[in-house]
């Protein structure tokens, strides 16, 4: 009888804690399809006429689609250049000796203790200055600095992780270092490497304040949905909650993905 | 090409971007927080550090160290306590891979979201009128609570949506973690009659110890980047009740007359302030795990 009545309570916990992960995200999809009449009620609406009016208002507006825009090329370009860069460095530390490796990547870390906003208000009065201010370039080239040592910092390990014999193998048959890196090691750390750019890719996708200082006119998605609160009198909780959507998908899509890097980064045999 | 050149050739490019950009930044923000420039008017002046004894008379400056120093503290543990609980919780409760695979799927969700949309979705639910949460209150006889517009609560119930994207994210962590560690000292442990939360308290969790620490050493340079969350859920408000110190520095340089020096002096204090913590806290691990 007790192990019955425990194992309920257990059951009904894990439930509970499922619930309150996962219904805040649920209740504002819901939400994105009701009306602003069924939004303001006193008790919370279950059933309701779901009409597709707020995505239409958020994908008719020319800022939203701009700040689509903005968001899609920033992001794609700083995370490209992120993985050219980062990635080829990644390797190179992982083979450094590891005094000087620990060193560089205490430098890579500590750019990540920099708050944006140290970053951001001597750039605007740079930027102002050599008139990029407001430009997609901009913000390409701050979000550089995140990207590139993100990249590094979680590809070290992947690249540590490929067999050394296969590297001593192939060095034996007379390959340079450049043909091993591309030959062997990139496709062996590629699934790892794969998880270290979708985690980029989130962080930058998701960045508000660096886009909200360094651009006026040309925001990325977070800014322009930051902004939305004020638009009209009456807060439209409809479209927000649908452009809460439309940013929330992205990185949504990559949660299996995520699940797999954190398997292979707790897995053992490493170090 | 020999290997070492080609060594160097891959860290290069990348170190060389990024030690420029750091470079302009800090300089940038050091040579600005001795001026008095301000976006207002074209030209300046050096005023040596009149921007730093300000800031130490500053009260909404002080009001902002208090506040961000509070935020670092409340999320840092309550992560990491919500992390250990839940982790020791479903690793007991849930046997079958399955379930405890999709539960992690669900508690990685909320931590994905950009933090612009997780403010959004707690705002209304938040909300006094139409808030789910609200609703519950009422329901079990609380009475409207105004989660974000009372002084004394809003701090916490912002704080609340960070400790509910990152805890539930490090729970996931601590659960693969627990599953790795070897099963001999458990059952040992048990043989000896040790109840549950005993073993986990005095043999699982130690051997955790080094994780542990690294968890909550990335949580505390992740809520440094407070400002997303509190932006769009409170401004700041009520008041200066949330106003975290990367907001003081945004509202000052940028959205009250772009006072520019006043604000790199704050952010080159902050830098600072990080930096030094940081660095002795590092070191300190690493001494401490090694």
């Amino acid at each position: 009888m007790g192990r019955l009545i425990s194992r309920t309570l257990s059951r009904t916990l894990l439930a509970l804690l499922l619930l309150v992960a996962l219904a805040p995200i649920l209740w504002t999809i819901l939400s994105a399809f009701k009306k602003l009449r069924d939004i303001v009620t006193p008790v919370p609406k279950f059933v309701f006429t779901p009409t597709l009016e707020n995505f239409a208002t958020i994908l008719l507006n020319p800022s939203i689609r701009d700040g689509l825009y903005n968001s899609v090329v920033v992001v794609g370009v700083s995370v490209f250049v992120g993985a050219l860069l980062g990635v080829p460095a990644a390797f190179g530390l992982a083979r450094l000796p590891a005094r000087a490796k620990g060193e560089m990547q205490f430098f890579v870390l500590s750019l990540r203790f920099m708050p944006p906003v140290a970053i951001a208000i001597p750039f605007i009065v740079i930027y102002l200055d050599l008139g990029i201010y407001d430009t997609l370039l901009g913000l390409i080239l701050v979000y550089l600095v995140t990207t590139v040592s993100t990249v590094i910092w979680l590809s070290v390990p992947a690249f540590e992780r490929v067999p050394r014999e296969i590297e001593e193998a192939a060095a034996m048959e007379g390959c340079s270092l450049g043909e091993i890196f591309l030959r062997f090691s990139l496709p062996i750390a590629a699934p790892s490497l794969f998880g270290a750019l979708v985690f980029t890719f989130v962080l930058v996708w998701n960045e508000l304040l660096l886009a909200l200082t360094l651009a006026a006119e040309n925001g990325t998605l977070p800014v322009v949905a930051a902004s939305i609160t004020s638009l009209g009198k009456e807060v439209p909780w409809g479209v927000i909650n649908a452009a809460t959507v439309i940013l929330v998908l992205p990185p949504l899509v990559f949660i299996g993905l995520l699940m797999g890097f954190i398997n292979r980064m707790v897995a053992p045999g490493r170090k | 090409m020999q290997p070492r050149r080609f060594i160097f050739w891959t860290l290069a490019p990348a170190f060389g971007l990024l030690a420029a950009l750091a470079l302009i930044s800090i300089a940038g923000a050091l040579y600005f927080s001795v001026m008095d420039r301000s976006l207002r008017y074209p030209d300046y002046d050096f005023v040596g550090l009149y921007n730093f004894e300000r800031l130490f008379g500053d009260r909404r400056f002080l009001n902002a160290l208090k506040i961000s120093a509070l935020w670092e503290i409340i999320t840092v543990a309550g992560s990491l306590l919500v992390a250990v609980l839940l982790s020791v919780f479903l690793f007991e409760n849930t046997r079958s891979a399955t379930a405890r695979n999709l539960i992690c799927l669900a508690f990685l969700a909320p931590v994905l979201l950009p933090r612009v949309a997780a403010a959004f979705i707690w705002r209304f639910l938040y909300s006094p009128t139409l808030g789910l949460i609200n609703y519950v209150c009422e329901l079990v006889g609380l009475g409207q609570v105004e989660f974000l517009a009372s002084p004394s609560l809003a701090l916490f119930s912002v704080a609340a949506v960070d400790i509910w994207q990152w805890g539930l994210f490090f729970t996931v962590i601590l659960l693969k973690l627990l599953e790795t560690l070897p099963k001999e000292p458990i059952e040992a442990a048990q043989l000896d009659n040790a109840r549950t939360w005993e073993i986990h308290a005095y043999v699982t969790l130690p051997m955790l110890r080094a994780p542990i620490i690294s968890l909550a050493l990335v949580k505390a340079v992740e809520s440094l980047r407070s400002f997303d969350l509190i932006f769009v859920m409170t401004g700041g408000g009520p008041g200066t009740a949330t106003e975290t110190l990367d907001l003081y520095a945004y509202q000052m340089g940028i959205n009250l007359g772009g006072r520019v020096s006043y604000a790199s002096a704050m952010s080159i204090l902050l830098l600072l302030i990080t930096i030094v913590i940081f660095t002795l806290v590092w070191r300190g691990i690493r001494k401490w795990a090694a």
